[in-house]
């Protein structure tokens, strides 16, 4: 009886594991440096329990460092890093539970798919190990998750890169981690599988509802995917907010021109407000009564197109037409402004016959973002 | 009339199979092939009995026994250290790296008689080594001993250069996988870093030990060439020629070559067999 007792008891504890409440990371005042260059530079960042984040930013810009530091791969020289509260930067990687993802995989390729999901569970110390039995079950039930059923005994070399990333995937989850931490995970795929892959992570998420967090450069994935969104840049948070929330109102220059689809143009606040385009703005970041040069924001559709008999905002010239998809992008020159905008106009200005090349028109911004030019 | 006809023979992707072949067959038969060949001509010249006695001499055997013994041996003794200067050599850095990495590669440039004259010295009763562990009641030189301490000399670069390549381009997240999967370091290098180092080492293995067969120069010195003890191959090869008797030379050349290349064939379809199981083809 006793030792009936005993494996119910060690079963209850591996089924609490799986099914414990989402951890809560917290990162306070994060610093790392490679001799000049600072890697992270005084990140402080609370992910929420439950939550699927995105640090998004270009190569260089600290991401995967967080990533790293977070995961207990890369030590840091400031700053802690709390999981529920717990200090992790005192924890071994075994310690942490950190199904961390990476971005090329990192898969042993000498060991089969069966083999490489079965490998945390395989290396744990003897008295917390599963049963072959009860290995066999739990890797099963992984790549069913994964759908990857049926690919047991092939290894990495002969399965497609979609499929190496849910092998991966699947290794990860099978440590039954606290967090999920991924590399860039769609980063080595093709446009079609990735959007796939996407949706389907998505999903995965709900599923477990792991702590996740994932690095990316593509805006597109960052906003589409996660709860919220960390734009990073040189070593620091430049932003922090849901997709929404950074889309409407991104709080940098750099933010702006990182998230793309912008024009942008020098201007003069007077007061707090700068004309732009034939339209009064606020300057943002509650900068009520800045006074002095400017930058103005300007998002494709947030430029109408008027014909000259309106006569409203400044006068362009069209330059080129692409005339498919629901809006029509048209290139513009407007005089005084070097670079060419891109504007999206509705298809009956362009069916009515006012859209041509060659063709003068007007154009009116109905929205911008002014920010203070340093 | 017909439209279709099929090419006598699909093209390769790769052209110039037939010449590259064909020169690659020219040359291996001018260096490698016409010469054995001679070897077993010549021992073929003998007649079955008379070669299976000269082959099956006891001193012969003895002989055979050692020269394959000590190579083994010594093969083995250097895939273990071998692995481990590459592994200090590729992981860690520390002054004077490179020198040792340079070192590494003397035994291959010393001429063979200058280490065996070194070794010996060392060894000897009244050198360095030698008087140190005669009290202990070991003798190294001029015993079957000294035959392994040369054949470890002139076999160590085989195994660190073979498994150093490797060991620089190992993936170091293949370890952080595993690290973050709960494994610990050792069960990361034996289970994760060992095998893929385990091609290297047997080719380094195999190239440690045909040298170690084959080895002549360094021997001699040390060995101390008492016949039925400490007494190779190739030494009796050449005490044969000395004495005119070239069927006898050649005999013995015969078995040894026989033996080597059953030993490398072997070697070389475990390679085959360890590549086909961790899912490469071709």
């Amino acid at each position: 009886m006793p030792r009936a007792g005993a494996t119910n008891s060690r079963h209850d504890r591996d089924e609490a594991r799986t099914r414990r409440a989402p951890v809560r990371i917290d990162v306070e005042e994060l610093g790392k440096s490679y001799g000049d260059f600072a890697a992270l530079d005084n990140i402080s960042l609370t992910v929420r329990p439950g939550e699927l984040l995105a640090l998004l930013g270009p190569s260089g810009s600290g991401k995967t460092t967080l990533l790293r530091a977070i995961a207990g791969l890369t030590a840091t020289e400031e700053g802690t890093i709390r999981f529920d509260g717990e200090d992790a930067t005192s924890l071994s990687l075994r310690e942490r539970r950190v199904g961390f993802v990476f971005q090329q995989y990192a898969l042993f390729r000498h060991m089969t798919v069966f083999d490489n999901v079965a490998f945390g569970l395989r290396v744990r110390p003897r008295d917390e190990r599963p049963r072959p039995g009860e290995i066999a079950r739990r890797v099963r039930r992984l790549l069913e998750l994964v759908q990857l059923q049926g690919l047991e005994t092939r290894f990495p070399s002969q399965i497609s890169g979609g499929q190496r990333q849910r092998v991966a995937l699947a290794r990860a989850l099978a440590i039954e981690p606290t967090v999920l931490l991924l590399d860039e995970p769609f980063g080595a795929l093709d446009a079609k599988v990735r959007k796939e892959l996407r949706r389907w992570l998505r999903e995965l998420h709900t599923e477990t509802g792991l702590t996740t967090i994932f690095v990316t450069h593509d805006q597109e994935e960052a906003l589409e995917l996660a709860d919220r969104v960390v734009i990073m840049r040189a070593g620091r948070i430049e932003q922090i907010g849901t997709p929404a929330e950074i889309y409407d109102e991104p709080a940098t220059p750099y933010v702006c021109e990182f998230l793309g689809g912008v024009a942008r143009f020098d201007c003069t606040a007077k007061d707090g407000e700068a004309e732009i385009l034939g339209g009064l703005f606020p300057v943002g970041n509650g900068d009520g009564d800045y006074s002095g040069p400017a930058l103005a924001y300007v998002r494709a559709h947030e430029i109408a197109v008027v014909s000259r008999e309106q006569a409203e905002g400044v006068p362009a010239l069209i330059r080129a037409v692409r005339p498919f998809g629901p809006a029509i992008t048209v290139e513009l020159s407007i005089e005084g402004h070097h670079d060419r905008i891109e504007v999206s106009v509705p298809r009956e200005l362009h069916d009515g016959g006012e859209i041509a090349v060659g063709q003068g028109v007007f154009v009116r911004a109905t929205s911008a973002r002014i920010f203070p030019k340093d | 009339m017909t439209v279709l006809s099929l090419p006598k023979r699909s093209p390769s992707v790769l052209p110039g199979f037939g010449l590259t072949m064909g020169l690659t067959l020219t040359w291996l038969s001018l260096i490698i092939l016409i010469p054995l060949a001679g070897v077993f001509i010549k021992s073929a010249g003998l007649g079955w009995d008379a070669f299976l006695a000269l082959a099956t001499d006891a001193r012969t055997v003895a002989a055979l026994k050692l020269s394959f013994g000590a190579a083994l041996a010594a093969a083995a003794i250097n895939a273990v250290f071998g692995l481990l200067v590459a592994w200090v050599l590729v992981r860690y850095d520390f002054p004077g790296r490179r020198i040792v990495d340079a070192a590494i590669d003397l035994p291959f440039a010393l001429p063979t008689a200058v280490a065996g004259l070194a070794l010996t010295a060392l060894y000897a009763p009244n050198g360095w080594i030698g008087s140190l562990i005669e009290p202990l009641g070991l003798k190294i030189a001029y015993t079957s001993a000294g035959v392994v301490v040369a054949l470890v000399f002139i076999g160590l670069p085989f195994v660190v250069r073979t498994v150093q390549p490797v060991l620089a381009d190992f993936d170091k997240e293949l370890e952080e996988a595993a690290a973050t999967l709960g494994a610990t370091r050792f069960q990361t290098i034996s289970r994760i870093v060992f095998p893929a180092l385990m091609p290297p080492l047997l080719t380094g293995f195999a190239l440690a030990f045909a040298r170690g067969v084959g080895e002549y120069g360094s021997i001699i010195f040390i060995a101390g060439n008492i016949p039925y003890r400490s007494e190779i191959a190739p030494l009796l090869i050449v005490i044969r020629l000395e004495e005119f008797n070239y069927a006898g030379a050649t005999a013995i050349a015969a078995v040894m070559l026989v033996i080597s290349f059953a030993l490398l064939l072997v070697i070389n379809l475990l390679q085959a067999w360890n590549r086909r199981r961790i899912g490469f083809t071709g």
